[in-house]
């Protein structure tokens, strides 16, 4: 038996992160049963709605999730699909199933986040036909690979893996069949700020050199050098949890500035606030009567805190750079 | 006859397969074949129920639920489709009542409790709404609830050791009455504090306070003693409270507490404890958003209790049935008490006054001024407030305005209610002979605004909102000398991490968005 190994800071916070991956489908399933998006498979991963959250974590969220789809699902209309997904942190994502619905998958689709959350992943995914079924009617054989911390079959690939180790990440991702000359996107959701700034450099370099047409989404915090980033920050190192990479949370500038200079051509980001002003309005009016919002100040200093960046490079000119809101 | 059951059951087993793979019209053809064979199983009739929910016939499902009891009344999956099929159907009242039956049946079903909370929730917010659609102001929402929904269903009945005074109360509370109120003797393992002879002391609210300091909750008893005996006194008010402060005296006015404790705790550090001679005026909003809203409304109340004349509380947007769903405090309540506690502090609330005049110059309210002008103090006192809001009118506007910087009125940027500018402030002081009022209602950074030429002061005593805004949080000094507003600002102080529930609004999780 291995002697036991201490349990360090390192190791709470990186608990501490992982359990963020609860907390965001949480939220979601909550925002779901009450209408705000659909997402049939969330069921299976929380069963119940849980408690109620405040109706600012709701749009909150129906901002992040439609934001993002809406450069997701262009940049997968612009390649026609015939491109890879990398969702780096994926948590207990349900993009796959959403786009297998909605005859969008790329050729593959991969996910990567720590074993932990990989392994619980796996389990729900064995034990719920309504998300295996997806799955294996997308492969040739009869069985998937399932391993502990693995899943592959042709469309869909789930790694365990700490992004903070970059040759082991290219490794498993080669191992599986990831092809570097295919148009590849990579979607990052409160991730890189949770790895220090030379960590997240490095993935982010590893990205651009990887692939010659390639883009990066990443949904994080922005603005955070003001006092409510400084509350946030308090407020989660209550909870053990550093956010060790806030330093290029400082403004949309920054979060640019980090992907033009680890090699990505161009970079554009917007906030939230920004984003939700520009999100499709008449989709925007019918949530906001779901739930009343008896004042507007919280909402919007949030969504002034956080922000969609993202990058590209386009060896093969797709006009990747024009994907824009 | 074995053979037909065999038969039946191989339907229904292949039925069941169907549904598993959502194919809900072969489903509903083989458990129909089954019936066919064995037309009195409840459990056929309450499968086929289940596949009409899924493809929405909910006309045949509850027909078919309501076949699944005739054929036995005790199978509780029968009731759980009849409700379903209600639920779908709108008929929320009919609803409630199955639920009730599957909780009587089975009371350590969380499942069950849950979903009948919610078919309650949602009967009271129907209830609600015709209420504000009649005319009938005397109607409120305890008139319009099914009282017979929740007379029989009790969580943790109780008995309230009631002193002759509180039988008076009790019996005011009609309504309450009804509402299963058994006395009950505190149990022998409760070592917090007790009112003493079913009367606040000032002894009993510093052990209460320190007890809610710790995290600990006050025994029931005293909690609906307290709500018993304030919802009394509040009663007894006009909606319009006139008060004189005396040449040599001061009155503290704090704005919006919402569920901060530890910072209402902080202003009673900075600024001393309420007593006869440091009075204090409370602006609204004492409940929602923040984690500890129990603490803080029985805190106020006790006050209320301790010092009558010298404790003043003036109702906020969020002393409403609708507010506290949304944001927090029925969820507190019913996870620190019960559903039927948060019933009482909702009529309590009922009786909180809408605005408060001070020697005649200063006018307190918690939103602000009027949609139209024209409106005197007279019309102040004669509003009829033992009911929710309506969603336009005087009431709603003492409740919800908010001033603006133009002339002129706008809509209200929250969609209740309007924005008024100093123009309309201007006319309202010089009809009603006042100099200014002070209202809460908007968080500021600073704690406080003055604005209007100094006509419209805002303050607001909820220091780092929510745990997110990082503004001060202040309050006012008012002397009978001058009426002249002395500014007092204070910091947030560290509070108990609460597990981030429903109740605890608190935006701290957001850092994992």
């Amino acid at each position: 038996m291995a002697a036991r190994q201490p349990f360090t800071d390192t190791d709470t916070a990186d608990e501490a992160v992982r359990a963020t991956c609860d907390d965001a489908t949480i939220c979601k399933r909550f925002a779901t049963s009450k209408g705000y998006w659909k997402d049939s498979c969330l069921q299976y991963f929380v069963r119940n709605v849980g408690e109620r959250k405040a109706p600012e974590i709701n749009r909150g969220y129906y901002a992040r999730v439609k934001g993002v789809n809406l450069l997701l699902d262009a940049f997968l209309r612009k390649t026609e699909c015939q491109c890879q997904v990398i969702n780096l942190g994926a948590g207990l994502d349900t993009t796959f199933w959403r786009l297998k619905e909605q005859n969008l998958l790329p050729k593959k689709f991969f996910e990567v986040d720590f074993p932990t959350v990989v392994a619980r992943k796996i389990h729900y995914i064995k034990t719920k036909p309504p998300l295996s079924k997806p799955i294996i009617d997308m492969h040739s054989a009869d069985s998937l690979l399932l391993e502990p911390h693995v899943l592959d079959s042709d469309r869909y690939c789930i790694i365990g893996a700490d992004l903070r180790d970059i040759s082991n990440l290219d490794d498993k991702l080669k191992k599986f069949q990831l092809n570097t000359e295919l148009p590849t996107l990579f979607l990052a959701e409160c991730v890189l700020v949770y790895m220090n700034p030379s960590q997240s450099c490095n993935l982010v370099h590893w990205a651009a050199e990887t692939f010659h047409t390639a883009m990066f989404i990443n949904y994080e915090q922005v603005n955070m050098s003001d006092r409510f980033g400084q509350v946030m920050v308090e407020n989660l190192q209550r909870r053990q949890c550093s956010l060790a990479g806030v330093e290029a949370c400082q403004s949309l500038d920054s979060q640019k500035e980090r992907f033009l200079a680890a090699g990505w051509e161009q970079a554009n980001a917007l906030d939230m606030m920004t984003v939700y002003s520009i999100l499709p309005q008449d989709d925007v009016a019918r949530i906001e009567q779901l739930e009343f919002l008896d004042e507007r100040e919280l909402l919007q200093q949030l969504l002034q805190h956080y922000c969609i960046c993202w990058a590209t490079k386009d060896k093969l000119n797709l006009g990747l750079s024009q994907l824009a809101f | 006859m074995a053979e037909v059951t065999n038969e039946a059951e191989l339907l229904k087993e292949k039925a069941n397969k169907f549904f598993k793979e959502k194919d809900y019209e072969n489903a509903i053809k083989y458990y129909t074949e089954a019936l066919e064979l064995n037309p009195s199983n409840a459990i056929y009739y309450s499968n086929r129920s289940l596949a009409y929910l899924r493809t929405e016939c909910y006309g045949y499902a509850l027909a078919d639920a309501t076949k699944a009891l005739e054929a036995d009344k005790n199978y509780i999956k029968g009731y759980y489709r009849r409700a379903t099929s209600n639920m779908a159907l709108g008929k929320f009242k009919a609803a409630l009542k199955d639920y009730e039956t599957v909780v009587k049946v089975r009371p350590n079903d969380k499942d069950a409790r849950m979903k009948w909370q919610e078919c309650n929730k949602i009967v009271k917010q129907k209830a609600f709404e015709r209420a504000i659609a009649s005319d009938d102001k005397k109607k409120s929402v305890v008139d319009s609830l099914d009282i017979e929904s929740m007379s029989t269903f009790s969580v943790l009945p109780f008995i309230l050791n009631s002193t002759c005074a509180d039988f008076a109360a009790l019996q005011v509370n009609n309504k309450f009455v009804l509402n299963v109120i058994v006395v009950a003797a505190i149990e022998d393992d409760y070592v917090g504090p007790k009112l003493e002879d079913g009367k606040v002391t000032l002894q009993f609210m510093k052990d209460m306070m320190n007890w809610f300091k710790d995290q600990k909750k006050l025994h029931r008893k005293c909690a609906y003693q307290i709500l018993v005996q304030v919802k009394d006194v509040l009663s007894k008010l006009p909606s319009l409270v006139e008060i004189t402060i005396k040449e040599t005296e001061k009155l503290t006015i704090c704005g919006d507490t919402h569920g901060q404790y530890y910072d209402l705790l902080n202003i009673f550090e900075l600024n001393g404890l309420p007593s006869e001679t440091n009075p204090y005026l409370f602006n609204g909003d004492f409940v929602d958003r923040g984690s500890f809203s129990v603490e803080v409304i029985l805190t106020l109340f006790g006050f209320k209790l301790l010092y009558p004349d010298h404790f003043h509380l003036l109702r906020g947007n969020h002393e409403t049935d609708n507010m506290n769903q949304m944001y927090g405090f029925e969820g507190e309540v019913k996870a620190k008490y019960t559903a039927q506690m948060f019933q009482l502090f909702s009529e309590v609330f009922q009786w909180l006054p809408l605005a408060q005049c001070i020697n005649s110059k200063v006018l307190v309210m918690h939103g602000g001024l009027f949609s139209e002008d024209g409106v005197t103090l007279e019309d102040l006192r004669k509003i009829d407030r033992n009911r929710q809001p309506p969603d336009s009118g005087p009431m709603c506007d003492l409740l919800w305005s908010d001033p603006q910087p133009r002339n002129g009125r706008s809509i209200s940027k929250r969609g209740v209610s309007c924005q008024f500018g100093p123009d309309v402030t201007q006319r309202f002081l010089e009809q009603n002979k006042l100099d200014y009022i002070v209202r809460s209602h908007e968080v500021k950074s600073e704690g406080y605004e003055v604005t209007h030429s100094e006509k419209v002061i805002t303050v607001f005593s909820a220091p780092n909102y929510c745990d997110q805004m990082g503004n001060k949080g202040a309050y006012i000094h008012l002397r009978g000398s001058d009426l002249k507003p002395e500014f007092h600002q204070f910091t947030a102080v560290p509070h108990p991490n609460v597990k981030p529930m429903a109740y605890a609004n608190t935006l701290m999780q957001l850092g994992m968005m």
